[in-house]
């Protein structure tokens, strides 16, 4: 009994979970958990501050992680094989038609709540100083799902697969100068075949993973460094504007104050480097708002992460992924479309290409990108920053209109017919 | 809600968790095993007895294996795989012996280890007739190497 | 709030087992499953002792799949259709009954999907039967079925389906190449038909589409050729062993044996005569074929029946659209003739050729061959309907030579001709000349022109 206590303390190295002192060394013992702060303060774990859509999003990039290796087992990146291992996961392969339906509708939940994020970061004002780089690694995070979207999108090789990809990849081309070259650097060739399906699959299983990965590592350091999750907009302090100071923001408000370091303190370094604690300072009132993340944090954010594979379970138990024809680059399905999140562009390119293929992504990035040093209202209270809010919805509701008339409204030949009129689509 | 309730809830949920996880981790572990194996399979036909010669065993390259037919003694079918590390044996006609070109094992007429570091005799398999007509080897089923099927 | 999140923590948890049972639940049960168990059940009956019977019930369940590397694809049909090679199996229910009449088509060497469409790797009924969304080759009825059986036997009489060879027939004489593509040989005025009986359309719609064009296929420039139930039955068969699949080496070789006699059938056919001679007997526009095996290797043979433009450069021999074992079939039947053979082939003929008829007899077969006959008729009557075209249809070329010169139908034919418009104002009509200058060469146009002149004057003596 003994050993087993012995080698169970050599684990996890830490008090009893009943005490304070174990309850703030699960965390900072623990390399997984001490992202978190031994305490967190209660009120920013509110559902309706954040949603936990980040932790959404993480978690459905986890299951979309754990799905896509195993269905990597069963997956041959070369045009006919690609379809036919379709068929064999959706007809032989024990549990296949879930495991990829899984797959692919974390996919498409994690492009929304992505998005969904990003607008909740925007609404509480959670961009502003100092968190005005997070915000563009998250426009980055952003880009790069959608990619691996895009990507995985052509994996299957069927009818859908690859005329979205031949419609998405040519709305790129409209990029003047490069537009075309990109193109075919991105697809190894002319038009998509058997050089771009291997291209797209390093792509999705290698390359964009890795990326996502380092740069969710970033966005989460920061969130810490930044002093946790931003304070909800209703316990903003009603006549000061923002006071918070954390470490490694450029101290306007208090000068760097760099005392001689105590001669019998090893801990100095942290004083030495800013002249302040590694948290934010706070009001006695605020203190007493501090929680402990154990339990109080991680059980919301267990919570978060079941809701989120349940969901995605339900889901996938009743509607398996779809899975068309074999890709076939002499027919063109009418219409063709791109993935439903590029089908806003799509829509602006039968308007004008110069306008969906150029000028609208090219701006809606730079714009997002320049959000942060661009809004120079200090204030984060909606009452102060309506002209932010309203300019942001009319972006965010713009989109979407464009996106529901490009799926739902467009028929053969990129015909205006609305989703309750039915088409019998006219013989060849 | 007292601190004893909130544990019980909780563990009540861990324990559903882990019964979870574990039905999870399983169904993943059965989604690893193949269902089907674009292989030659284990039990196959291998045609009508007539198309077989007498004499000289006839070696089947994609199914690794030889067939002999003796007028006398009927059919038998060895394994080409050699028992020490898996190369493809041959069969000299001038000494009707299995070489194995990898280590050099040599295996007599019936299949036993004769030279070199094999460490097994080489594999004998059933064969059977179908009901139409056709012999069937199974690889699954080893047999003794006096092993044969009279037509 | 607080106080409510280990309750919430379990109902997910509960929650979470639930759906993974159920996932796993729906996973381990999938049709196939009971059509192997009702099928066991009922090979037990036929089992003599209880220890027998136990262990074929005993039996795990399994997908079963023939691999047909030589036919690029996987039939697992037989994980249900158990029965298929079971002779004893003869009077069981379906799925579970024995496929008689096979001959050498023994199904793990051919599978199912080769001839009978469906969806080989599925293993649940509707999609199995490609009865789904999404599969382009749904299971063929009974009264389509054998079409399937031209998709190896390419060439010659295929035994029981007098409809194939009816329809390939029909197909190189009533001038469907002029407005379509086959294994690269024909016009592009309509689709090309080199893989279509791999595309989604439904026999019914081919039969159809024969007999009414317009009537399935709305606004089409395909005439209306009045072809017999019968003969579109034939075509549709046709159309149907159209996939253009890649064959193993084993499936080829059931096809026709390449004797001379299949040759020299060919070598009526083509009407090879017109232009070639053997041992100075016949047409001397191409060479004389008299030991020509012995000149060149058959690969070379080969390759100038396949392209004679790459062999020789500037060839006047037209491109055949012959299969491997048809131009074996030919070099075989080269070995082995003799002047005597080609005075037999042309005293089938009736006459002796002299050069202008020799060219005339090209011309015709080339008016054939290339398809003319599909719009301007067999017998050069024109007539078919062609809205807002001067006249209102493709025009008859019995008098042309009242109208014109040769050297205006020669360019004619080189270059092509959008014909003149009825009403200025109105549509385009759906049928034109298309230029056949890339297509043929200078002499053969030279010979149909001959052949056109051929048939005037013989209409005006009987004025």
């Amino acid at each position: 009994m003994n050993l087993i206590r012995e080698i169970w303390q050599s684990i996890v190295r830490r008090d009893p979970l009943s005490t304070d002192k174990g309850k703030s060394e699960l965390v900072f013992f623990n390399v997984w958990l001490h992202v978190h702060p031994a305490k967190v303060k209660k009120e920013n774990l509110r559902f309706k501050h954040t949603f936990y859509l980040g932790f959404i999003t993480f978690f459905l990039f986890v299951i979309l992680l754990t799905t896509g290796i195993a269905l990597m087992c069963y997956y041959r990146p070369f045009p006919p094989q690609a379809y036919q291992d379709m068929k064999d996961l959706q007809f032989v392969v024990f549990m296949g038609p879930f495991l990829r339906a899984m797959h692919r509708w974390a996919a498409h939940g994690m492009v929304i709540c992505v998005f969904l994020h990003m607008c909740r970061v925007f609404y509480t004002g959670s961009y502003k100083k100092p968190r005005q780089f997070n915000w563009v690694i998250g426009v980055f995070l952003l880009l790069l799902t959608l990619s691996l979207s895009f990507t995985g999108y052509l994996l299957p090789w069927d009818q859908l697969a690859y005329w979205a990809i031949t419609v998405g990849t040519n709305i790129g081309s409209y990029a003047p100068i490069v537009g075309g070259q990109l193109r075919e650097l991105l697809l190894g060739g002319h038009s998509v075949g058997e050089a771009a399906l291997l291209r797209f699959y390093v792509l999705h299983v290698a390359v964009l993973p890795t990326l996502i990965i380092l740069l969710t590592i970033v966005h989460f350091w920061r969130v810490r460094k930044d002093g946790g999750l931003s304070r909800p907009v209703w316990k903003l302090k009603p006549n000061k504007t923002e006071t918070l100071v954390t470490i490694g923001a450029p101290l306007e408000i208090a000068p760097l104050k760099t005392g001689p370091a105590s001669k019998d303190k090893t801990y100095g370094l942290m004083e030495v480097v800013t002249g302040k604690p590694i948290f934010e300072t706070v009001t006695p009132e605020e203190e007493e708002d501090a929680v402990f993340s154990y339990p109080y944090a991680f059980f919301r954010e267990a919570i978060a992460l079941m809701v989120t594979v349940t969901g995605i379970m339900a889901i996938s138990l009743f509607f398996h992924a779809p899975l068309e024809e074999l890709a076939n680059p002499a027919k063109t399905p009418n219409p063709a479309k791109a993935p439903w999140y590029f089908l806003g562009l799509q829509e602006l390119v039968s308007h004008s290409a110069l306008l969906g293929g150029v000028v609208a992504p090219a701006l809606m990035v730079i714009a997002l990108l320049a959000i942060p040093y661009f809004d120079r209202n200090p204030s984060r209270r909606p009452s102060d920053r309506k002209w932010a809010l309203w300019l942001f919805s009319i972006f965010v509701v713009a989109n979407l209109v464009l996106i529901v008339v490009g799926t739902f409204f467009r028929g053969p030949g990129w015909a205006l017919i609305p989703p309750w009129v039915h088409v019998v689509a006219g013989a060849e | 809600m007292n601190r004893r309730a909130f544990l019980n809830w909780g563990t009540a949920g861990l324990v559903a968790l882990c019964a979870g996880v574990g039905v999870s981790l399983g169904a993943v572990l059965r989604f690893l095993v193949p269902s089907v194996f674009y292989e030659p399979p284990q039990s196959l036909k291998i045609g009508n007895p007539a198309d077989f010669p007498f004499g000289a065993p006839t070696f089947l390259a994609d199914e690794k294996i030889f067939v002999f037919r003796d007028r006398d003694k009927g059919f038998a079918v060895a394994s080409a795989v050699c028992t020490h590390l898996g190369c493809t044996v041959g069969y000299l006609q001038s000494d009707q012996r299995f070489h194995c070109p990898c280590h050099g094992s040599v295996f007599g007429a019936n299949g036993a280890v004769q030279h070199g570091p094999a460490p097994r005799a080489l594999n004998w398999f059933e064969v059977t007739l179908t009901r139409d007509g056709q012999l069937r080897v199974d690889k699954d089923k080893v047999v003794p190497s006096n092993y044969r099927l009279m037509v | 709030m607080r106080s409510r999140l280990p309750q919430i923590f379990f109902a997910l948890s509960t929650l979470a087992l639930v759906l993974i049972v159920l996932a796993v639940w729906q996973a381990s049960t999938p049709s196939w499953k009971t059509y192997q168990r009702n099928f066991l059940q009922l090979e037990a009956q036929g089992e003599p002792s209880a220890v027998t019977k136990a262990a074929v019930l005993a039996t795990p369940p399994e997908i079963h799949q023939v691999m047909l590397t030589g036919l690029q694809r996987v039939d697992r049909c037989t994980t249900c259709h158990l029965g298929v090679d079971d002779p004893t199996m003869k009077n069981a229910p379906e799925p579970f009954r024995y496929h008689a009449g096979l001959g050498p088509h023994i199904p793990s060497r051919f599978g199912c999907t080769i001839c009978h469409g469906g969806q080989g790797l599925a293993t649940e009924k509707d999609a199995a039967h490609g009865k789904v969304d999404f599969w382009q080759t749904p299971l063929l009825t009974r009264d389509y079925i054998r079409a399937s059986c031209g998709r190896c036997h390419k060439e010659g009489d295929v035994p029981g389906v007098p409809e194939l060879t009816e329809g390939r027939h029909l197909f190189e004489t009533q001038g469907c190449r002029g407005c379509h593509k086959l294994n690269g040989v024909g016009g592009s005025i309509g689709p090309d038909l080199t893989e279509e009986g791999a595309n989604r359309r439904s026999p019914e719609w081919l039969e159809h589409h024969f007999i009414a064009p317009n009537a399935v296929s709305a606004g089409s420039p395909m005439p209306n050729f009045h072809f017999t139930s019968e003969q579109a039955r034939a075509l549709t068969y046709y159309m149907l062993s159209l996939t253009n699949e890649e064959m193993g080496t084993y499936y080829s070789s059931v096809r026709l044996i390449p004797s001379p006699e299949y040759g020299r059938q060919l070598f009526v056919e083509k009407n090879c005569i017109v232009c070639h001679a053997i041992g100075g007997i016949g047409a001397k526009s191409g060479p004389d074929l008299l030991g020509v095996t012995k000149q060149h290797s058959p690969e070379w043979l080969d390759e100038q029946l396949v392209n004679p433009d790459l062999v020789y450069p500037g060839s006047s021999m037209p491109e055949y659209d012959l299969e491997t074992n048809a131009r074996k079939a030919l070099v075989a039947f080269m070995t082995s003739a003799t002047p005597q053979d080609a005075q037999e082939i042309l005293s089938g003929k009736g006459h002796t050729l002299t050069p202008e008829d020799a060219a005339i007899e090209a011309g015709k077969r080339d008016f054939a061959r290339f398809g003319c006959a599909g719009c301007h008729g067999t017998e050069l009557q024109g007539g078919l309907p062609n809205p807002n075209a001067q006249g209102g249809e493709v025009p008859s070329l019995l008098h042309v030579s009242d109208d014109y010169t040769k050297d205006e139908i020669l360019a004619v034919i080189r270059n092509g001709r959008a014909p003149p418009l009825d009403k200025a104002s109105g549509p385009t009509p759906p049928l034109y000349m298309p230029s056949w200058k890339n297509l043929l060469s200078e002499e053969d146009i030279h010979h149909i022109v001959d052949f056109l002149w051929s048939k005037q004057q013989k209409s005006k003596e009987s004025w």
